[in-house]
Parts: structure tokens; sequence; C-alpha cells
């Protein structure tokens, strides 16, 4: 196990948490600002593979959920800007909850980090519609100039469901 | 199952008025996967998602779930996947490749063919002998190829597969038959449940365009280009102008036995706007080929919505294919397939596959509208007096024609509801028959009233 400060991993735990509180907050340019300009932000989808297949390495065939360079994402939030985005209209409520935080040096990099962490995302919408996304997330991170001190260049988040059961997903992990 | 509901009362298609208890009535729905789900072609899934001898398939007849499966001599076969001594499910992964469906309940054993070849400790528990050529999975009576996409249907009364596709069959080409290597399917299949009617999702891919003006105005507003963007500028590279309803030359809806389509006549082999750069330059690039076997028309169509009753639908030009699952009166899957020409290179292939997703997907800019009307619908018609009450089908009502210029079946303006009331009619001669002929009969009597002049 390859373990950083526990200065450093206060300090990147403390940046994921506020980079996930700018979008419970509905601060959408705020976060696409700590987006680096080089992110790839993925989701795959998850499929039910047999034991066997698993066991040598067969990966029955997935497609994407979201695979966002910034442009992409930039998008998705003038579009919730426009007042016309009836998925979030009103906007869902959400929390997103952060855990089981673990920050690997990346090799040859001074300024980046890979992490891995688990998250649970509340979601609540409409009068009484609730859902929960709950998976992992890889992301690569970046120490930068910029306001927070850090950027994510990379986020690959994993869903832990086959069948989705929201009838959309129109928020931001 | 017989009946006593007055689906004429429920489906006056003649004066374009539906009830919408039909979306919500719990005996409606259990009649609907008896006499629709188990009566028609159902698309199952492509011929390149099970290339193989031994790779199999898992999706859903209605709410039975049904395994697909390649056979050693290359054919396909497709079963109930339900074991025959306790009904336990006999495939439960998604895809892959067997040599036998092994019941996890107690171990009978059937072939890829279906027949039953292993019970345990046979001659101890079963004396007297078991008759095991009797005890097979139950096949899917009737399977059939339309040029990649694999049917099958419960029916033997039914029409074949292209007597039931009818003039659905000349718009479904448009995608199917763009380039000689015909089609496949690119990665996997988003699945997400929507709680609500089926029939929402399928009356729309087949008969509403006008929904796209509103629901859809954020999506186009950003994902669209304009005048003075660059050329390589990456989304709506290529796009046809907007509004397309006040410069297309013509825009027809298609609507016949339960089917439907609407597309808008371009100048231009351009997608629509939400596509990648690499997508409508190819579109641009395989347009002669395209114009050689399917005609100007059909090679120019890039931006149609479509289904193929009951529960196919797909968009021209976006490469999303889906099926709606129904999952009770209330809720319906979506299985979102990204469908694209095999012959097209590999980095088009991703390019339609990220254009697709990133429309059509479950996150998708467009597709994330439509399933917010589609659910407070569906919780509005909790109330007795909204679903008690008529909602008013009449756009267009009256216009509808043949046209002479090789467009075939019953024709309207794309701003009609033509398709919707030919599906809603289809649906219910289903429901109300005892048979196809019975549905052929009913359904030709509307389909005259409706070209009356």
């Amino acid at each position: 196990m390859n373990t950083v400060s526990l200065a450093l991993h206060h300090e990147i735990s403390q940046f994921l948490y506020h980079e996930m509180t700018l979008l419970d907050d509905w601060l959408f340019r705020d976060w696409l600002d700590v987006m680096a300009s080089d992110i790839h932000y993925t989701m795959r989808t998850c499929v039910n593979a047999q034991t066997r297949d698993r066991r040598r390495s067969v990966q029955p065939p997935t497609t994407w959920i979201f695979n966002e360079d910034k442009h992409q994402l930039e998008r998705r939030i003038a579009r919730l800007e426009t007042g016309m985005a009836w998925a979030e209209e009103p906007p869902s409520r959400t929390r997103h909850l952060l855990t089981n935080i673990q920050v690997t040096p990346v090799e040859g990099s001074e300024d980046e980090f890979d992490i891995r962490l688990n998250y649970l995302l509340y979601r609540s919408q409409k009068e009484r519609d609730e859902t929960y996304y709950a998976g992992m997330r890889q992301d690569r991170i970046r120490r930068t100039d910029s306001a927070l001190g850090w950027q994510v260049c990379r986020r690959d988040i994993v869903l832990d469901q086959v069948v989705l059961t929201s009838h959309n997903i129109s928020v931001l992990f | 199952m017989s009946t006593t509901i007055d689906f004429n009362a429920l489906v006056d298609a003649k004066n374009g008025r539906v009830t919408p208890v039909i979306y919500t009535d719990p005996a409606i729905y259990e009649l609907e996967l008896e006499r629709v789900f188990g009566r028609c072609w159902l698309f199952l899934c492509h011929e390149s998602q099970i290339p193989k001898a031994g790779d199999f398939f898992n999706t859903f007849m209605g709410e039975d779930p049904v395994v697909i499966v390649r056979q050693k001599d290359g054919t396909i076969k497709a079963f109930l996947n339900q074991c025959r001594h306790r009904s336990m499910r006999v495939s439960y992964a998604d895809s892959g490749n067997t040599r036998a469906f092994t019941c996890p309940y107690h171990g009978w054993s059937y072939g890829t063919d279906g027949a039953l070849i292993e019970v345990p400790l046979e001659t101890r528990a079963y004396p007297h002998g078991l008759c095991k050529e009797k005890w097979g999975l139950q096949e899917v009576t009737r399977v059939a190829s339309y040029k990649g996409l694999i049917f099958g249907n419960w029916d033997e009364g039914a029409p074949d597969l292209a007597t039931y596709m009818g003039d659905m069959a000349w718009y479904l080409d448009g995608v199917l038959d763009r380039r000689e290597g015909g089609t496949e399917i690119i990665g996997g299949v988003q699945k997400w449940e929507i709680e609500c009617n089926w029939k929402f999702a399928a009356e729309q891919f087949a008969s509403d365009q006008y929904h796209a003006l509103f629901s859809h105005a954020s999506a186009v507003q950003v994902l669209g280009a304009k005048p003075d963007d660059d050329a390589d500028k990456k989304l709506g590279a290529g796009q046809t102008a907007r509004p397309v309803w006040e410069t297309a030359k013509d825009a027809i809806q298609y609507g016949e036995d339960g089917h439907g389509s609407g597309f808008f006549f371009t100048e231009q082999p351009d997608a629509n706007v939400w596509v990648d750069g690499e997508v409508s330059q190819y579109f641009r690039d395989t347009y002669q080929e395209a114009e050689d076997r399917l005609g100007e028309v059909r090679a120019l169509r890039l931006a149609g919505h479509n289904t193929l009753f009951p529960t196919m639908s797909w968009l021209n030009g976006t490469a999303t294919l889906r099926v709606w699952h129904p999952k009770g009166a209330n809720k319906v899957e979506v299985w979102a397939f990204c469908i694209a020409d095999k012959d097209a290179p590999q980095d088009v292939k991703d390019a339609f596959e990220r254009s697709a997703t990133r429309a059509f997907g479950p996150a998708g800019f467009l597709e994330q509208d439509d399933s917010e009307n589609w659910v407070e619908i569906q919780k509005i018609l909790r109330g007795h007096r909204a679903r008690n009450t008529p909602l008013c089908m009449e756009m267009g009502i009256g216009n509808e024609k043949r046209r002479e210029d090789g467009i075939p079946g019953i024709t309207n303006y794309i701003f009609s509801e033509t398709a919707a009331r030919g599906l809603y009619r289809r649906w219910a001669d289903l429901l109300m028959s005892d048979n196809w002929d019975e549905v052929i009969e009913r359904t030709e009597a509307f389909k005259a009233e409706v070209l009356q002049p």
C-alpha cells in the first residue's frame, strides 16, 4: 500500500468535499472551473457477466453513459442555464457523500495523484421522488495555481446498477 | 382471457380521442401481455450480438424472460428462460457464450438447442422414468431476422414478419440498408427504467415530432451550431439549419398498422445537430452509396423518428435503436442500442457511439427531457378524473392520404397525429380480437375509414 502523508490526505479530501459541495449548492460554473482543460469524464454501463467470463477476463460489451471533455461538460451546464432543461426544472436536491478515499501518487509526477473512492449520491426531485446512486470513482487530480489549488483531470465513474433505477441521469458525479 | 372492457369507447381514433385509463388499468395491462406482447413480432437482438455458436443474449418478450442462442449450425433459436421443473431462470448473465443452460435450483441442464440433457440423480429421483424429450425449454414459436435484426413471435397465426412490418420496412431500411455490409450493434446496452406506461414512449417515437420544439429546446439551443461557427466545430457540425420545419421542402408523418414515422425532406445529407463531426462527415462521404441503394429521400433522411409496433423505436442519423420493455402498467424499462453501418471505419463507429450516448443515453442531452414528461403524466393519471377524461388526439385529422411519389403508406404532414391514432387503433384491435384474422379485418376497416375522401 503506497500511502501519502496524513496532511496531504487531509488536503486532498477537503478539496474533494469542497468540489462536491459546489454541485450540491448548484454552483455549476464554479464546479466547471475545477475541471482541468484536459478533463475526461466518463461512466460506462455495468453488466451481469458470468463468473467464468470474469475469471477469464472476458468482458461483455458495455457502452458509455458519460464520455465528456471539458467543452461537453460546459454544454451540459449551459443546458441547465437555459431554464428549459426540464429534467432539472425545478433542480434536483442532491447530497454527494464520499468515503473510502485512497490516494496514490502518480508515478513520475510531483503534482498528480490518483484517487479511488466510494460515493453515495442522494437525489431528491419534485415532491417526493428519491434516487440513490452508489458506486466507485477513480479520479486523477493535479495541483494547480487555481482557486482551490487542485483540478480534476480524469474522472471515471462506476455506477453499480445494471438497470438504472432513475428515469434519467441529469445530475453530475 | 375474456374482457368486458369497451375498447371502442376508450380509443375513438376516428374522432381523435383516447381515454388515459389505457395507461393505468392493471386489467388492461394483463390483457396487453397476452394479446399484444403474446402476438406481435418483438425485437430480440441484433445478429452481431451473438456471432458464434453458443453465444447467447438475454432479453424479454413482454415480461417473459427470453434467451436467444446461436446454434451449432449457425441458425438462431430463442427460448423462454424458465426451467420446466420449478420455473427458475436457467441463464442469468446479460450475454455470453455457453455449452449448456443449467438451472441453479435443482441442476436441470439444457443444451443450447433447448433440449433437457441432464437431470441430477435421474434414475433414483424418477424411478418410473422421466420423458426428457417432453421437458425441453419452451421455444419461441417463431424467430425471424430482418437485415440483421432478430424478432420473435409466440403466435402461430400471426402474419409473417415482412407482412407484419408492411410499409414500415421501407422506413426501417433507411437505417439497415444504407451500405453493402449492413449494420451492427456498437458496444453494449444502456438500460434504465422510467415510471410510466410503455405506450407513451412508443407513441412518441411513432408520431410525435411536435414535442421536440419545446421539450428539447434546451438541448437544441446549446448543441446547435451558429452560422459563424468554425467548420471544425465538433458538436453540431454540418447540421441542417434550424428551425427545420420552416426550411424543409416537405415533411411527412407515416402511420399504418400501428407503426409510425416522421421526417423532414432535406437538401443535404446532414445529420442532426447533436452528432459529432465525424458522423456528419461519414454521411456525406457515403451519401452516393446510400442514394444508389435507397433513393434520394431515404438517403437524405438523417433525422427521423420511428416505432415498429409495439415497442421497437429508432432515430435515423443518431444511431439509437431501443426497445420499451413493459414492467407493469406504470413502468417501462428502456434498452438502448447503438446501431451503425458495419463497414464504417472504427473511428466513425466510435463517434456514432459517443453521439448516440451523449444525445440519447440515460444522461443524454435530449433523452433527459422526455422521461421527465412521461413520469409526471403517469403521476397525474393516478387521479380518477384525470385518467377518465379523454385526451385530444385530433392533430391533422382528415388530412391523411396516400402519396404518389413513392413514399409508401398512409401519410400526413409531420405535425399530425395520424401515427398515434393508428397505433392506438391497432392496439385496441389486438385487445378486442381473438385471432389475427380479426385484427387485420378491423385494422383494414379503420384504414378505409381514415382514407375516405
